[in-house]
């Protein structure tokens, strides 16, 4: 959703720490509440991760489908235009178990990256993203999403007296 | 690292410019070495397409030798490209802290050597412009390729294998693309704002980052293994007497990760002269590439002896022929071998201060790559050259031709390597930033010593 | 009725005197590479005479064994080819095609008797040689693998024959160029699916043996043993 997201700049993890746990006490959800910052923090350090991580079971659904057309390419090109090779049988088992797996990887490895880029929700070149260049100087970002000036004013207050720096509303998405 | 050097002691933007130097704008010097690479990757193509054009007889291959310095760079450039595997996946896995400086170095290493290895298929082929006949597609003939051939499994593999190298490389870089926009100006910030896909390090985005990269670390090890086991296949099949053993695949693993880290050892050497990374590529990393360096050593010894060992033993005719001729005709190349990978590297790489001196332990690791050159081309040749039919043994040399386009493949890698050093992050600056927001000086009597943080093991799964 | 052909070579009876290489050459329009490919071991010759040397001077013998293509069975070549240039066609012969072959080469490395032979170059034969090249078979280009075919354009014309007159091939109807030219007639070939044929009778002979029978690629090419006695 975009909107109205209030954002402050810190120096370091246990003032973006405090003012985290007064921007929750406003009361604010804990999905509307993070940080952005130039490597990663401990989850619960300032801000908790809402959205249950889902991808992983795509790595799984990858694998199978590939599995799958590694399988019918195997035995598309042996079937097709069966020839008689060396005496070996037509449906020939190991290389098939061979091709199998090798397409199974591959698409075990597409269906990590599909649903990662998705999850990490990258590729948004079209929206207006919030984000501060100076996290590069070691800063953090703390981003609250707030819902009306009311609720705005009070997340303002909330990091500047937490110590935070250049503290202002911006329009964008999380 | 002590004292006033301590890297974290470096503000992050001072870090910054001193890990990303390779970025800054391109020096005469450094066109005048791409002029040069480029040179000789463009000679190493117009003899390519000489050959192409002429036929394979401008190589020095005859019957019996059908295969000769094309599968040999085929194998050995291939089996370099399991560096970038171990060290991305194989440390990211085992929690090794000091990986983080050499992970895009040796991720870059991987995907090029594995496109460079992968030309060698088609140079090597006698009709190159009817390689398309291997590709399975619906055609007027309705022919398709035969999937019992090595060569295909080869095909197959190594295209997964590199589709899933340049993932994991292009992956790991998105949030150092994303530092590099931050901090360029021009058209660079144009370019790695286009490349880094509009990461900036949400806490949403740091975790899935984290999970991600492991479940590709988890993936990317099997195909590798499978890869080379695959290659040695390629000859592990054949009715060749010395090629046909059962411990070509594995034996053809442990080759292609000695030859990696020996490859890792160099580049990072490399890589920390020119662009002065003293501080960042520590005896550290060095030492523990060495310790890693000396068991492959062992290991590579191991399985060599086995397989002499087997072959001694039972003195099958055909395939003691092949090994007589190592103290015949291949002679001084099997001394090359034995010297360069176990009697000379193993004891050197016991030694501490071998591994913790960066000029020996690169010496080593030259020795070892030229080591494995030479195995790899004594397990393809002398097979050949003393076969079945002693009538028609006869010896190999290569051509002009053939040492032309082993330039040119070389040129090729490096100059990819260097342009990819210019345009893109060649340190995983993240990484190395995240290792050190874990690291501190924990003081312990008189002495100060590095504590890395790690959280406790909630239970629900890795952060990487 | 059904069709395998095979080749015996009669050992007692080979000279070595190479006639069945010439016969194959000028079959099957094999170029001639010239001296200076010869040494680089780059012959073209399908067919090849290996010569041998039994025991030590004075008493040292000369064993001569022609190697043609073995039309294995289980032929290694042919698994390994990763485009079907080489397969196993219904006569039972491993059929070699031109046209499929990307050149990798892996067949020839395969193939234990080393018959399998490659086009390092294109040739050309300048006139009036050209005038020599049977019309039957087309002249391969650089990068291709070629081999023993047991004269496959022959069998090929024999077959359309006899279909044409509506009868079976006969046995000696027709035979390879090797064959044809032997002068002590130390090779012999047919069909051995035919029990009336003289190959059937000839592959019973307790001198039979086939080269490097251990490596189970079950060859259609049979030897026989080479007898030792007065005057051999």
């Amino acid at each position: 959703m975009s909107g109205i997201v209030v954002v402050g700049l810190f120096e370091a993890v246990d003032p973006a720490a405090a003012a985290a746990r007064a921007l929750r006490a406003l009361p604010l959800p804990e999905g509307d509440v993070t940080t952005i910052s130039p490597m990663s923090l401990p989850d619960g350090a300032v801000c908790r991760d809402s959205r249950g991580i889902g991808f992983p079971k795509f790595t799984l659904v990858g694998w199978f489908v590939g599995a799958l057309a590694g399988l019918a390419l195997a035995l598309a090109t042996y079937l097709l235009y069966p020839l008689f090779t060396g005496g070996k049988a037509i449906v020939s088992v190991p290389p098939t178990l061979i091709i199998t797996y090798e397409v199974a990887m591959l698409g075990a490895l597409a269906g990590t990256v599909i649903a990662g880029f998705r999850e990490m929700r990258l590729c948004r070149f079209r929206t207006r993203l919030i984000h501060d260049p100076r996290i590069q100087e070691g800063k953090i970002l703390l981003c609250a999403r707030v819902s009306g000036d009311e609720q705005a004013k009070r997340a303002i207050d909330a990091m500047k007296s937490a110590g935070g720096i250049d503290v202002r509303p911006e329009e964008g998405e999380l | 690292m002590n004292g006033s050097d301590h890297l974290s002691r470096t503000d992050p933007g001072a870090l910054y410019r001193e890990l990303s130097r390779s970025n800054l704008p391109a020096t005469k010097r450094w066109f005048l070495g791409v002029g040069l690479l480029a040179i000789a990757t463009l000679w190493g193509i117009g003899c390519f397409i000489y050959q192409m054009k002429t036929g394979m007889g401008v190589t020095g291959l005859n019957r019996p030798v059908m295969w000769g310095s094309f599968i040999t760079s085929f194998v050995f450039w291939i089996g370099l490209s399991h560096s970038g595997t171990l060290i991305s996946a194989i440390l990211r896995l085992t929690n090794a802290t000091w990986r983080a400086p050499i992970l895009r170095g040796a991720e870059a290493l991987t995907a090029f050597t594995l496109m460079v290895g992968g030309l060698f298929p088609l140079i090597h082929i006698g009709r190159n412009w009817r390689f398309y006949y291997m590709i399975p597609y619906p055609n007027s003939r309705g022919l398709w390729p035969n999937l019992r051939s090595p060569l295909m499994w080869d095909a197959v593999a190594i295209n997964t294998y590199l589709l899933g190298s340049l993932t994991f490389l292009y992956f790991g870089m998105i949030p150092d693309l994303a530092i590099a926009r931050d901090h360029a100006t021009g058209w660079r910030k144009k370019f790695y704002a286009v490349l880094a896909l509009g990461f900036r390090g949400t806490h949403n985005e740091w975790r899935r980052y984290h999970i991600a990269s492991t479940i590709f670390a988890i993936l990317i090890i099997p195909v590798a293994v499978s890869v080379h086991s695959i290659v040695g296949w390629d000859f592990g099949m054949a009715k060749v007497p010395g090629w046909h053993s059962t411990i070509f695949a594995p034996y053809f693993v442990t080759g292609a990760i000695f030859s990696g880290i020996a490859a890792v050892v160099i580049v990072m050497a490399t890589l920390r002269k020119v662009f002065h990374l003293e501080r960042v590529l520590t005896v550290v990393q060095f030492e523990n590439l060495g310790k890693l360096l000396c068991t492959m050593s062992l290991l590579w010894g191991y399985f060599y002896f086995s397989d002499f060992l087997t072959v001694w033993y039972n003195r099958n005719p055909e395939e003691w022929e092949v090994f007589r001729s190592y103290a015949g005709d291949y002679l001084p190349l099997f001394l090359v071998m034995i010297g360069c990978n176990f009697v000379i590297s193993f004891p050197l790489l016991c030694m501490r201060r071998v591994r913790r001196s960066i000029p020996a332990l690169s010496f080593v690791s030259l020795l070892v790559v030229i080591g494995m050159y030479a195995e790899r081309f004594l397990i393809v040749v002398p097979s050949l050259a003393r076969r079945n039919d002693p009538f028609i043994w006869h010896n190999y040399v290569p051509s002009w031709v053939e040492f032309s386009i082993m330039a040119g493949a070389l040129s090729m890698f490096l100059l990819l390597y260097t342009i990819f050093t210019k345009l893109f992050p060649i340190m995983a600056i993240s990484d190395i930033q995240e290792h050190l927001f874990h690291t501190t000086d924990r003081k312990i009597g008189e002495v100060t010593a590095d504590s890395i943080t790690m959280p406790h093991d909630t239970g629900k799964g890795g952060h990487g | 009725m059904n069709i395998k052909w095979a080749m015996a070579i009669d050992l007692d009876r080979c000279t070595g005197c190479g006639a069945c290489v010439v016969a194959c050459v000028a079959e099957n329009n094999i170029p001639v590479v010239g001296e200076a490919e010869a040494e680089k071991g780059r012959m073209m010759q399908w067919l090849r005479v290996a010569r041998y040397w039994d025991g030590e001077y004075p008493e040292a013998q000369a064993v001569y064994l022609p190697v043609p293509c073995m039309q294995c069975e289980r032929a290694p070549c042919e698994t390994v080819c990763p485009v079907y240039a080489t397969y196993h066609n219904e006569d039972g012969l491993n059929a070699m095609v031109y046209n499929r072959c990307v050149g990798t080469r892996y067949c020839a490395n395969n193939c234990p008797y080393s018959v399998r032979v490659f086009n390092w170059f294109d040739h050309t034969w300048e006139k009036p040689l050209d005038e020599q090249l049977s019309p039957d078979l087309t002249t391969r280009s650089r990068g291709v693998m070629e081999k023993c075919t047991f004269c496959i354009q022959r069998i090929r014309r024999a077959k359309e024959t006899a279909a044409l007159e509506g009868r079976e091939i006969r046995d000696g109807e027709f035979v390879p160029a090797c064959v044809q030219t032997c002068p002590p007639g130390a090779l012999l070939f047919g069909n051995m699916a035919d029990p009336h044929s003289e190959i059937a009778r000839k592959l019973k002979d307790p001198r039979r043996f086939r080269l490097m029978e251990h490596l189970g690629t079950e060859p259609r090419v049979v030897y026989l043993k080479r007898q030792k006695g007065a005057g051999r």
